[in-house]
């Protein structure tokens, strides 16, 4: 792996996003100035923080959204408070066509024109994390104590419930719709097979799971959870039910950050500063195990080339090439 | 890497909450203070340092009180500790309806906020011109009371003096364990709440040497929550004390708020101390006894305590 460039921003790495051109990285670190960077590291914009602690950042629009711990969300040279309250994140919708941000037991929907007639309110519970379906642009999940519900945007009850108990802390969507999952503040992970009406509970994770990701072709799902990352094979009638995962050792800590480039490599990384690329081949994997100088807090493969982005603790940010 | 102190306010809606936080915010004391704000009332706190959150229990064992915590504040703590430049506290204010527990549980369940932070205190601003009702129609207002390590008697301006004594002995009866400070306008030195020092028996003892004695509380009770101590000299057998308390907690930790003690545990040179939220505990060694006798203090601070079976229980546990 080739270090490709290195820049740096004022606070430990939130999170990462690229452009969907690949051609600008949006770097969000926990607090002060969000940056945006040109593929050869160039800051081409430094955006405004939120006061006391930034959200993870998204693109809308082919422009950054931001959003933090003030209860604002600026995009677009706008700045919209919906409401009090920190908000943690914004996601885009898969179809470009939508903004979302959670605010405590709301969820804000905001279009192109800024109209956010579609936003889902007075929930039970607050929106910890929330996430789009792939498949189904006008389908959203949302998470937090007591499980998962799945919301259609302009209806106003949802159309499904997973009252799993506990409480979850990330909701990711297989990019193909069939799975839902979520990692959980109690160390664990709940997988719902939505087409088979089908719960799964998958316990024994070291400590809390803050972190998940699908591949590409939503045959696997990798999570968090401790040192030794998982990977779960989502394929066959069952998924993983019954199934053996993949045990990926060589962190030093808990794995914190996890991402699958759209060609099946998924990148590991923990706070010790270890980093994981594992290749995948006929149920077998390989892997490149890098010690970098800083922990990793966050990951993001370019959309189309083999570069990682690389988040650090102290606030670094990291090309790498794959050679 | 030291652990960032916390304080946690608390006080019945109305008492005074907000009065106390913008001093807080507003005097120099020289500390950089981080507010997390759960009051989402009409008038909110407009400072730099101030987060607002939605209170967000997380039921951590299908129901169970004791398993409860509050998902927001592991979210924004994990996050202010991640920032480069620490704070030197942070402040943690709960709804006027809020029951202490969650919170203070918060500290001792999440692993990460457990090793970088720990709760430094848990004040309490109370309504003294309205305090007697809270107290008989709620059941938040006495809980509030008794997870204090300080109790604010606030408004004391629009009590007669001579009803204040009569005040602060049914706040005594709840909580007898916390120091109580007589304000208006919550005026008061900010170190007296933020400097609580976290646990700290000896303080409570200097300031009402008796209050361990098991008939140090005569006096008709209003409440059904109340404090009990056990002062008892020798040493304690480890093995038979641990098990004591995890019985007891087993068995009565929704009743019990708070417990601290201090222990000689046989064949340990130095004090151990242990203090618990319901049914979470957490021990560690108190440092020398420096001269002081070896002597064993514990309180409990709960709903229908049963004194002479806690003294029972722990007597056995002497070696």
């Amino acid at each position: 792996m080739k270090n490709l460039v290195t820049f740096a921003a004022e606070d430990h790495i939130l999170h990462l996003a690229w452009s969907h051109d690949g051609g600008r990285l949006l770097a969000t670190p926990a607090s002060g100035s969000i940056l945006v960077a040109g593929q050869d590291g160039e800051i081409l914009e430094t955006l405004p923080g939120h006061g006391m602690g930034n959200g993870e950042a998204a693109w809308f629009q082919d422009a950054p959204a931001t959003c933090g711990f003030d209860g604002k969300v600026r995009l677009l040279g706008r700045e919209w408070s919906p409401g009090r309250g920190l908000i943690e994140r914004v996601k885009t919708s898969p179809d470009a066509k939508f903004l979302a941000a959670a605010q405590g037991k709301s969820l804000h929907i905001l279009d192109q024109e800024g109209n956010e007639s579609l936003s889902i309110r007075d929930l039970e519970t607050s929106v910890v994390d929330f996430a789009w379906n792939p498949s189904r642009s006008r389908e959203v999940a949302t998470t937090g104590a007591g499980g998962a519900t799945l919301w259609r945007l302009g209806q106003k009850k949802p159309f499904a419930r997973f009252d799993w108990g506990g409480a979850s802390l990330r909701v990711g969507w297989s990019p193909d719709g069939r799975w839902l999952a979520t990692g959980d503040q109690t160390p664990s992970v709940h997988i719902y097979d939505i087409p088979r009406d089908h719960p799964l509970h998958i316990q024994g994770f070291e400590g809390k799971v803050q972190a998940l990701s699908f591949s590409s072709d939503s045959k696997q799902l990798a999570t968090a959870g401790s040192a030794v990352a998982t990977v779960w094979p989502m394929t066959g009638k069952k998924g993983p039910d019954g199934a053996t995962p993949i045990q990926i050792e060589g962190c030093e800590s808990a794995a914190q950050a996890l991402d699958f480039s759209s060609k099946g490599l998924l990148a590991i990384g923990d706070g010790a500063g270890i980093l994981l690329v594992i290749t995948f081949e006929k149920g077998q994997f390989r892997r490149k195990r890098s010690k970098l100088e800083s922990g990793i807090s966050a990951l993001a493969w370019h959309p189309s080339q083999p570069i990682l982005a690389i988040g650090h603790e102290d606030g670094q940010v990291m090309f790498l090439a794959l050679e | 890497m030291s652990r960032i102190p916390v304080t946690i306010l608390t006080g019945f809606l109305g008492a005074g909450k907000t009065t106390l936080l913008n001093r807080i915010l507003t005097e120099k004391h020289g500390l950089r203070i981080a507010v997390i704000e759960n009051e989402f009332g009409e008038v909110g706190i407009d400072h730099e340092l101030v987060i607002s959150t939605d209170e967000e229990l997380f039921e951590m064992n299908n129901g169970c009180i004791c398993c409860t915590v509050r998902g927001d504040l592991i979210r924004i703590l994990g996050n202010l500790l991640k920032r480069r430049d620490k704070f030197d506290h942070i402040l943690v204010e709960t709804t006027g309806l809020a029951d202490p527990g969650p919170v203070v549980q918060t500290f001792f369940v999440d692993e990460d906020i457990r090793e970088k932070t720990f709760v430094n205190g848990v004040v309490t601003v109370v309504d003294a011109h309205h305090i007697a009702r809270h107290m008989e129609d709620t059941h938040e207002a006495e809980e509030q009371i008794a997870f204090a390590d300080v109790i604010l008697l606030n408004k004391c301006d629009l009590v007669p003096t001579e009803k204040l004594d009569g005040l602060e002995k049914i706040v005594r009866e709840v909580n007898a364990l916390a120091t109580i400070h007589r304000t208006t306008r919550a005026e008061i030195d900010i170190a007296k709440v933020l400097e609580v020092g976290g646990f700290n028996l000896d303080r409570a003892t200097e300031l009402n040497p008796h209050f361990l004695e098991p008939d140090a509380h005569h006096h008709h009770h209003h409440s059904d929550i109340s404090s009990v101590g056990i002062e008892a000299e020798g040493d304690c057998d480890g093995k038979k004390l641990n098990d004591w308390l995890s019985k007891l907690v087993q068995e009565q930790g929704q009743d019990i708020f708070r417990m601290k003690g201090v222990f000689a545990v046989k064949n340990q040179a130095d004090r151990v101390v242990f203090q618990g939220v319901h049914m979470l505990i957490d021990a560690a060694s108190g440092g020398p006894w420096a001269g002081r006798p070896r002597k064993n203090s514990l309180v409990f601070i709960g709903r229908n305590l049963d004194r002479e079976a806690l003294n029972k229980g722990f007597r056995a546990c002497l070696a």
